[in-house]
C-alpha cells in the first residue's frame, strides 16, 4: 500500500515536472525557430494567478488585449490566433477567448480609461497591454506614463486581474531616441515595482535586428515577422506564469 | 443686361450670415483638430477634459439640426423625394470625401515611414493593415468595415445619411414615433451591446452608428418647431437651470477623476458607464445639458466677440472642407511633432498654423463658390 502511493506520488510529480519542461511545439510560423533564444527577454518570475484560477475553476480564460490591433501578413497568422492555439493546445480542455480591443494610436491614459470600461463590460481574467509605442511618438512626458501604468495595474490587481505588459517596439533609427528610450524605461521600471510580467519586445526586435546584420531584410520585413516571434513568446510567457518561470524556447 | 445677370447671381451664391449653428460648428472643427493630435499641449485646454462629451457629439447633434433644412419647415415642407435624392446624394459626398482624405492619409504615413526609416508608422492609426494585408484592407475600406483612426467620423455620417431617409418617412407620416423609434434602438444596441463590425481588423466601429444616431435625431427633432423642440424651447430656463448641476458635477468629477467603480455597478452596465462608443445615457445627458445652457450664450458672444463669431461661422459653412483639411492637417501636425520632437513653442505654431489654414480652407471653399456664381 505505502509502495502503491509513493509510486504514485512520484508518478504525479514526474508528471507535473514534465508539464513544466516539456512544451508543445507552435504551429508553424512565421518566427524564426527559437527567435526569441539568448535574447534575455525579460522574463521576471511573475506569477499569474488568474490564470491558474480559470484554468482549475471554468477552463475558460478570457484575455483583454489593449493596445494597438498587432498586424500580420495574412489573416490566417494573426497574431493572437497564435496566442490562442498555443495556450488551448497546452492546457487541454481550457477554453481561450481573445477579446481584441486595440485602438491603434491610442495613448496610455485613454487605454486605462477603455481597461476599467472592457473590464466591467466582460468577465476578463487577464488584460494584455502593448504599451508605449505611441505615447512614445506622441512626445508624452514618461512619468505621466509611469502614473498611468502604476494606477492601473494596482487597479486591476485590486479586482484579481491579471496584468502582461508588452513593451515598445524596436527600430532602429528610434535607438537613440532619448523619448522613446525614456518611456521604455519607464514601462520596464513600474513592470519591476508593481510586479506584473514584462514581454521585452524591444530586446526581442534587438537581438533579431542583430541576427540579422548583414542581411537585406530591413526594419520594414522584421517588425511583420517579428510579430509572429512575439506571439510565441507571450504566449509561453503566458503558459509559464502559472509555474512562475520563463519556458524554454 | 449682364450686369443685372451678375448682380442676381451674386445674390444667389451669397454666403448666408453668421449664425449659432455655423458658429458652434466652427468651434468644433477647431476642437477636433485639436484634440486629434495626440500629445499636444493645448489639448488640454480643449472642453472634453472637463466634459463627457466632446466636439463629436456637437458635430453629429448639429448634422440632425441642419436636417431641418433640407425637410423645410412644418407649413411648407419639401417634397419628399427631393429630400430623399438630397440626403443620399449627401451620402455619396460625404464617401468621396473619406475616400479621397484617406488616400492622402495612407500617402502621408507610406512617405513619413520611408523618410523617417520607421516602420511603426505604418501602424498607426490602424494604417498597419493597408500596408501589411492590402487586399482584404482595401475592400474594408471601400465597404467602410476598416477605419482609420481620428478618420472614422465620416463614415458615420455615411450611415447617418443613409438612414436619413427612413427618419425623414417617419417623421412625415408618424411624428410621434421617431424619437421613441430611435431612443428604442439605441438602448436595444446599449443593453445587447450590438456594433457594426470592423474587417479585416477585429472589433467594432468606434462610433456606433445604432447609438449615434439617437444624437442625430435628437439634433433633428430638437430643431423642429413642433413636438419635442417646441416643449423644449417653452421650459428652456427650467431645462437651463437643471443643466447646471449636471455640468458641474460631471465637470468635477472628471476633473478629479471621482468616478464609480465600474465593475460595481449595475446590469447592463453600459447604462451607468461612459462610453463615446455607445455615446451612453450620462454621457448623452451631459451633452444635452451644454447645448442648452450653451444656447444662451451665443447672443452674448455675437454682442462682444464679434469678429471671432465671423471667423468661426466661416468655419461651420464650409464644415466639410474643413473637416477634411483639419483631419489631414492633425495627422500631420502628428508626423511633425515625432520628426522635430515636441515643445510648447512648436505645439503653439502647430496650433497657430493649423488653424488659420482651416480658415483658408472655408475661405478659398468659400471664393470659389463665389467664382462658380459669377461664371455660371
Amino acid at each position: 500500500m505505502k509502495g502503491s502511493l509513493a509510486l504514485g506520488i512520484a508518478a504525479l510529480a514526474m508528471c507535473c515536472a514534465a508539464v513544466a519542461q516539456t512544451v508543445p511545439p507552435l504551429p508553424s510560423s512565421d518566427a524564426a525557430p527559437g527567435c526569441m533564444a539568448g535574447t534575455g527577454v525579460a522574463a521576471a518570475e511573475v506569477r499569474l494567478p488568474q490564470i491558474g484560477n480559470a484554468l482549475a475553476n471554468k477552463r475558460k480564460l478570457t484575455i483583454l488585449t489593449i493596445g494597438a490591433s498587432a498586424a500580420s501578413r495574412t489573416p490566417s497568422r494573426d497574431y493572437y490566433d497564435i496566442i490562442e492555439r498555443y495556450l488551448e493546445r497546452m492546457f487541454k480542455g481550457l477554453d481561450v477567448e481573445i477579446l481584441d480591443r486595440g485602438v491603434s494610436g491610442e495613448l496610455a491614459r485613454d487605454a486605462a480609461e477603455r481597461i476599467k470600461l472592457e473590464v466591467a463590460l466582460d468577465s476578463v481574467d487577464l488584460v494584455l497591454w502593448q504599451v508605449g509605442t505611441f505615447d512614445a511618438l506622441a512626445r508624452v512626458a514618461p512619468e505621466e506614463i509611469a502614473q498611468t501604468l502604476a494606477e492601473t495595474a494596482k487597479w486591476l490587481r485590486a479586482h484579481k486581474i491579471d496584468l502582461v505588459f508588452i513593451g515598445l517596439h524596436y527600430v532602429r533609427s528610434l535607438e537613440t531616441d532619448a523619448t522613446y528610450q525614456a518611456i521604455r524605461e519607464a514601462v520596464r521600471r513600474v513592470a519591476a515595482e508593481q510586479g506584473v510580467l514584462r514581454i521585452g519586445r524591444y530586446e526581442a526586435g534587438e537581438a533579431l535586428a542583430k541576427a540579422r546584420l548583414g542581411q537585406s531584410a530591413d526594419d520594414f520585413d522584421a517588425t511583420s515577422s517579428g510579430y509572429a516571434c512575439m506571439a510565441e513568446t507571450v504566449a509561453r510567457a503566458l503558459a509559464a506564469g502559472l509555474f512562475g518561470r520563463m519556458m524554454p524556447p | 443686361m449682364q450686369a443685372m445677370i451678375v448682380v442676381k447671381k451674386k445674390e444667389r451664391f451669397a454666403m448666408r450670415q453668421p449664425n449659432a449653428v455655423d458658429f458652434w460648428r466652427g468651434f468644433a472643427l477647431i476642437t477636433i483638430f485639436i484634440n486629434h493630435v495626440p500629445g499636444l499641449f493645448y489639448e488640454r485646454f480643449t472642453h472634453r477634459n472637463i466634459s463627457l462629451s466632446d466636439s463629436a457629439d456637437l458635430f453629429v447633434f448639429l448634422a440632425g439640426w441642419g436636417l431641418r433644412y433640407a425637410v423645410g419647415r412644418a407649413d411648407s415642407e419639401v417634397p419628399i423625394k427631393q429630400v430623399v435624392m438630397r440626403v443620399l446624394g449627401r451620402a455619396v459626398t460625404l464617401y468621396a470625401a473619406q475616400a479621397m482624405i484617406v488616400l492622402i492619409a495612407i500617402a502621408m504615413l507610406g512617405a513619413t515611414a520611408r523618410g523617417l526609416d520607421n516602420p511603426l508608422i505604418l501602424e498607426w492609426i490602424n494604417a498597419a493593415p493597408i500596408f501589411y494585408n492590402p487586399a482584404d484592407a482595401h475592400l474594408g475600406l471601400a465597404m467602410l468595415s476598416l477605419q482609420l483612426g481620428y478618420f472614422d467620423i465620416l463614415p458615420l455620417y455615411v450611415v447617418l445619411m443613409l438612414m436619413a431617409p427612413v427618419m425623414v418617412l417617419v417623421h412625415r407620416s408618424a411624428p410621434n414615433w421617431l424619437l421613441p423609434m430611435s431612443l428604442a434602438l439605441y438602448l436595444l444596441a446599449i443593453v445587447l451591446r450590438i456594433n457594426l463590425p470592423t474587417w479585416p481588423t477585429r472589433g467594432q466601429w468606434f462610433f456606433n452608428p445604432l447609438c449615434w444616431q439617437l444624437v442625430f435625431v435628437l439634433g433633428f427633432t430638437l430643431a423642429r418647431e413642433r413636438g419635442p423642440g417646441r416643449i423644449a424651447r417653452e421650459h428652456l430656463h427650467l431645462i437651463q437651470l437643471l443643466a447646471v448641476p449636471i455640468i458641474l458635477g460631471c465637470g468635477v468629477m472628471m476633473w478629479f477623476s471621482w468616478w464609480p467603480d465600474p465593475t460595481k455597478v449595475p446590469s447592463p452596465r453600459l447604462l451607468f458607464l461612459v462610453s463615446k462608443t455607445y455615446v451612453t445615457p450620462l454621457r448623452l445627458i451631459q451633452f444635452l445639458a451644454l447645448v442648452a445652457l450653451f444656447s444662451a450664450v451665443y447672443p452674448f458672444i455675437v454682442r462682444h466677440a464679434g469678429r471671432v463669431v465671423g471667423c468661426l461661422a466661416l468655419l461651420g459653412r464650409n464644415s466639410l472642407h474643413v473637416f477634411c483639411a483639419g483631419s489631414l492637417l492633425s495627422l500631420m501636425a502628428q508626423i511633425v511633432r515625432v520628426s522635430a520632437g515636441a515643445s510648447i513653442l512648436l505645439d503653439t505654431v502647430i496650433m497657430l498654423v493649423g488653424i488659420s489654414l482651416l480658415g483658408f480652407t472655408a475661405w478659398l471653399s468659400e471664393w470659389r463658390d463665389r467664382l462658380g456664381g459669377k461664371t455660371a
